[in-house]
């Protein structure tokens, strides 16, 4: 079997432009991989048409472009047209979707090839992808422990190298989360950076796509290959910065903080040691860092549930069974129609979800709960706007424990929230956070840190994320090995 | 806790058919969920401004609508009658 | 003692844009079931709201000529229920922020002026349209997402009369603000009110009827309604808060549902629409495209002595109204008369708009100043209809081409007179001794010698003057 895909992608477009390999060599060592791998990271795949686009790039001119010709894995929320979009749900387990999302034009332009779409969380509502219709994906790191989640399968397929890229969605975490559990780079952008167009919403207000890499450089290309604006999702914005652009400058000045409730006992002593790991190299390197205290960030995931849970309901208030997806066979009565479909199309996870968000919403509770939960958000986003005021960034670990085992979770409700209890912050605010591997933990467990920044300053999450992936030397390829 | 009445009251806001014996873990999984988020009630302190987005865009009062597709819309409904959706009887109209 | 009747109506209107609001789809769902219905329409998995501004300004156009406050920030609400005409099962509309608020209409109830008094106007969208068989209901999401606007008055009217003045009124400003057809037969306009009876200062329980098919149908519904209240609460018993549709047929009220405890719509701000902050330039500018409302042109009509009949046959006629507005500076009455008479024949006996045919402005305004000026009369007027409306020529052209050109020459008319006069002295020395008929039979000679061709008052004019210096 070919390992161009182990190469980094200057590496694989240099081969290509030389004409030493074609994208239909690394269509084909994608899907040995995909065939080789038992990890149920996919829910469909299309191997006919990723041949076939290959085949097309073939008849021309290798562009200055090193996306060209790479196979790519997209969570199953996002659209992409022609091909099924799942959600991870009965709901929509036939559902074929006639549109491609905002980001996957870009992903066409930039001649990428679309291999499949990848295992999640029902609805992204989850942390550990278990609530998928099909099953939970399985860690590369370890078969029997979680991938995390929402967006499990994405971060599972970059990890064990069956493609260098794919996207995933982030609505509290789910695209940094996985990605510490399975040793990757995962972005979450700030909000508005990428069209939510054609992403199946879960919490509007908070849902963002994501960029998952192998390394932090490629993550800031894909980056710049699909933020731009889109008038079809009136909160994105224009965008025209290359993101690598401040990769390799020299840390000046720089000011790091890190929130004491990041630091706090509810996180993993050997998580913890690996993050004051990381203070000592940026301390060693002149780069100050404080441990500081921001006022609601230890509130977080009271909100969080509040406004997730309640936008959800509304959000997912559309599958009814008329227009699209499950059907209820000759129910009663139009109530019977919606009652039926929803409670066999749905499972429980996202039922729990939506009947607490309808309960959150419902006559006095939108003020007792939800109002009050949008007045305290703001006021958190300020605080953090304030700490941005002193500090460049702001770190921590991305989860509180590596990936554990899969099944743990199951019977209870709030185990799936507390497991981004450190990653929600950014999708309250709307700030850009990533998540990178800075070692492994004694079980050869991924260790991840999160890299939150101001908002529209990914350049200079990326900028220390790169000075830390230099020091740290984290080696993704040992997992690799399992295969 | 929520009694059982008030969870088929939600379960019927959400439009959600839920069983006598699923009832029982509703209304358990629901207990952990809200004794969580009650907890928001002891936040206080805080200002009344609401920030329902987190978006910094400020509407543009010149905006013309982008082209979607409206090839296939029907590709995906399950009960079709010629070229309209159809759907079980409705009342109350 | 009397109960008294307190009423509050909301009505819907469509908004005549060109696109839905939240979706590029052309907003108008007359055309073939769901082909006018996009993703968005459709509501599909992972489609986001765009937004259509033109709405905007059309609702401030609404806003002005209702005296309502313009929000100037404002955003929108989820307002959810499952309906199978609901689309996404939750509708986008304003809760909190309505683009307008206290305004009013004022009505003319028998010459005494009455403010009805407007709580709040907001914006939403349409849902599908729906028909219904007794085995199924079939949806077309060409209206889903048509713009609306909701108007809800406060419960100020006291009689039927009130509601439908209020209404006629209502459909007159928005029609003349041009945001809206204001069909109720077509459903462009929808109007729901609230009835109530008592006999104390405090409010009775309030029944809603709902989609009345015409104003006067709002009339008969609150009269019907308000009887059927007394009469229950005259045999003792209680009323209970429900909703009611008036029946075409056996012009009554029927029961559709009693309200539940307060409807459960869990409200929230729509997070997929940023703050819209509406600009003092965008405000006024949608405020200068208005033309001018009905009641500044029916003082221009008063002025000009057009009788009171026709004044309203022109403002129930807006093409005709905004026809004439490019007019006022010649003979309205004339003018007018020309456009509901003979010219909105000729129109409606051929299905033509007054654009399609070869009517100028121009050749208008020379038609109406040769009426004015008695060069034409209206008999040659109607033998030069046709040739006005059908062809290019000016009206010199046709009347000369038509050879009735001679007859207006001040010269003509006094030969014709004259020699009438000389050939008739019989007649003339009738007429000195008082017989009176004696000018009538000179008339008669005078427009038999013009072959029609003439002016007959201004030869009538002419023959007195001469009869009586004779």
């Amino acid at each position: 079997m070919s390992k161009y895909l182990d190469l980094s992608l200057k590496e694989i477009h240099e081969l290509l432009k030389k004409g030493e390999i074609t994208p239909t060599i690394l269509v084909n060592e994608c899907f040995e991989k995909i065939e080789n791998s038992n990890l149920n990271a996919f829910i469909n795949t299309y191997k006919d048409y990723a041949l076939l686009e290959a085949k097309k790039l073939e008849e021309m001119n290798v562009p200055d472009d090193i996306l060209f010709g790479i196979p790519i894995a997209i969570k199953d929320n996002i659209m992409v047209k022609d091909m099924k979009c799942t959600c991870a749900s009965r709901m929509l387990d036939n559902f074929v979707s006639i549109y491609d999302a905002g980001c996957i034009d870009y992903i066409k332009d930039h001649h990428m090839i679309i291999v499949g779409k990848t295992n999640m969380d029902e609805f992204a509502m989850g942390s550990t992808s278990e609530t998928s219709y099909y099953g939970a994906p399985h860690n590369p790191w370890n078969y029997n422990k979680t991938t995390g989640g929402s967006s499990g399968g994405s971060a599972a397929v970059v990890s064990i190298g069956i493609v260098p890229l794919a996207l995933g969605s982030d609505t509290g975490g789910s695209v940094r989360q996985p990605s510490s559990f399975c040793g990757i780079v995962g972005m979450k952008p700030t909000y508005g950076r990428i069209s939510r167009h054609g992403l199946v919403a879960y919490g509007s207000s908070l849902d963002q796509v994501g960029v998952m890499s192998r390394n932090v450089y490629e993550n800031a290309i894909l980056l710049n290959a699909i933020s731009h604006l889109d008038k079809r999702d009136l909160t994105s914005f224009d965008t025209d910065i290359d993101f690598t652009r401040e990769i390799d400058k020299p840390l000046e000045n720089f000011k790091v903080a890190i929130p004491s409730f990041f630091i706090s006992d509810i996180i993993d002593p050997e998580v913890k040691e690996k993050i004051m790991n990381i203070k000592k190299i940026l301390e060693d390197n002149k780069i100050q860092v404080d441990i500081v205290d921001i006022k609601y960030i230890d509130k977080t995931a009271i909100l969080y549930q509040i406004i997730a849970m309640g936008e959800a309901s509304s959000n997912l208030a559309r599958f009814d069974g008329i227009k699209y997806g499950y059907s209820y066979p000759n129910p009663a009565s139009l109530d019977d129609l919606y009652k039926k479909t929803r409670r066999y199309g749905f499972g429980e996870e996202v039922k729990r979800r939506i009947m607490v968000g309808s309960y959150l919403l419902s006559g006095e509770n939108a003020k007792i709960y939800y109002n009050k939960a949008l007045e305290i958000r703001d006021d958190l986003k300020k605080n953090f706007l304030d700490a941005f005021k002193k500090y460049d960034l702001i770190i921590g670990p991305t989860a509180a424990r590596c990936a554990y085992d899969l099944g743990m979770n199951q019977n209870d409700p709030l185990k799936g929230f507390m497991d981004d209890i450190l990653v929600m912050h950014a999708n309250m605010g709307g700030f850009p956070s990533l998540s990178m591997p800075i070692g492994l933990n004694r079980e050869n467990l991924p260790i991840g840190l999160q890299i939150i920044g101001n908002l529209y300053k990914e350049d200079t999450i990326y900028q220390l994320a790169s000075f830390i992936e230099k020091k740290v030397k984290f080696d993704s390829k040992k997992v690799r090995n399992g295969i | 806790m929520l009694t059982k009445e008030e969870v088929m009251h939600v379960a019927d806001l959400a439009r959600i058919e839920i069983t006598e014996e699923e009832l029982q873990k509703y209304q358990k999984d629901l207990k952990i969920l809200l004794d969580e988020v009650d907890k928001i009630k002891d936040i206080d302190d805080f200002d009344d401004e609401k920030m329902f987005s987190p978006t910094d865009n400020t509407f543009d009062l010149e905006r013309k609508n982008i082209s979607v597709t409206n090839e296939n819309v029907l590709l995906n409904v399950p009960k079709k009658m010629g070229n309209f959706v159809e759907a079980p009887v409705m009342i109350n109209e | 003692m009397e109960y008294r009747k307190t009423i509050g109506i909301e009505v819907h209107c469509e908004l005549k844009t060109k696109e839905k609001i939240f979706s590029p789809s052309l907003s108008n769902y007359g055309s073939i079931a769901n082909t006018n219905a996009n993703i968005i329409d459709m509501a599909y998995p992972g489609v986001l709201p765009q937004f259509n501004s033109e709405v905007l300004s059309f609702a401030i156009k609404a806003c002005h000529v209702l005296n309502l406050n313009i929000t100037k920030k404002m955003h929108f609400d989820r307002k959810n229920y499952f309906y199978a005409d609901n689309p996404k099962n939750f509708q986008i509309t304003q809760n909190e922020t309505p683009i307008g608020t206290n305004g009013y209409v004022e009505i003319d109830i028998n010459g005494k002026k009455k403010k009805i008094e407007i709580l709040e106007m907001h914006i939403e969208e349409d849902t599908c349209k729906s028909v219904h068989s007794d085995k199924y209901s079939l949806l077309d999401y060409n209206r889903a997402g048509v713009p609306l606007i909701e108007i809800v008055t406060k419960p100020c009217m006291e009689s039927a009369l009130e509601a439908v003045k209020y209404l006629e009124k209502l459909r007159e400003l928005l029609l003349y603000a041009g945001v809206s057809d204001c069909k109720i037969e077509e459903g462009s306009m929808r109007c729901d009110t609230n009835v109530s009876i008592s006999k104390t200062n405090e409010l009775g329980t309030k029944i809603e009827v709902k989609n009345i098919g015409s104003i006067s149908n709002v009339g008969e519904a609150i009269n019907y309604e308000a009887k059927r209240q007394e009469e229950i609460l005259e045999k003792g018993e209680k009323l209970r808060e429900e909703t009611r549709r008036f029946d075409d047929k056996t012009r009554t009220t029927i029961l559709m549902r009693v309200k539940e405890t307060g409807n459960d719509y869990r409200y929230f701000p729509e997070p997929d629409i940023p703050y819209v902050n509406l600009t003092d330039d965008f405000i006024h500018d949608a405020i200068n495209e208005l033309s001018r409302m009905p009641d500044e042109r029916r003082k221009d009509y008063e002025k000009s002595g057009i009788l009171p009949i026709n004044i309203e046959k022109i403002i129930a006629n807006k093409e005709i109204s905004d026809y004439l507005e490019n007019f006022l500076d010649i003979n309205l009455v004339i003018a007018s008369n020309l456009l509901l008479g003979d010219i909105q024949s000729y129109l409606n006996k051929n299905n033509l708009k007054i654009e399609d045919t070869k009517l100028t402005h121009q050749k208008f305004r020379d038609l109406v100043n040769k009426l004015d000026k008695k060069e034409i009369n209206n008999k040659i007027f109607k033998d030069i209809l046709i040739d006005i409306m059908e062809t290019s020529k000016d009206i010199d052209d046709i009347i000369c081409d038509k050879g009735l050109n001679v007859s207006f020459d001040d010269n003509l008319l006094n030969s014709i007179i004259d020699n009438v006069l000389s050939n008739n002295e019989k007649i003339i020395s009738d007429y000195k001794n008082g017989n009176t008929r004696s000018a009538k039979a000179l008339m008669g000679l005078i427009m038999k010698e013009g072959k029609g061709k003439i002016d007959p008052s201004a030869a009538n004019e002419k023959l007195m003057e001469k009869l009586n210096s004779l």
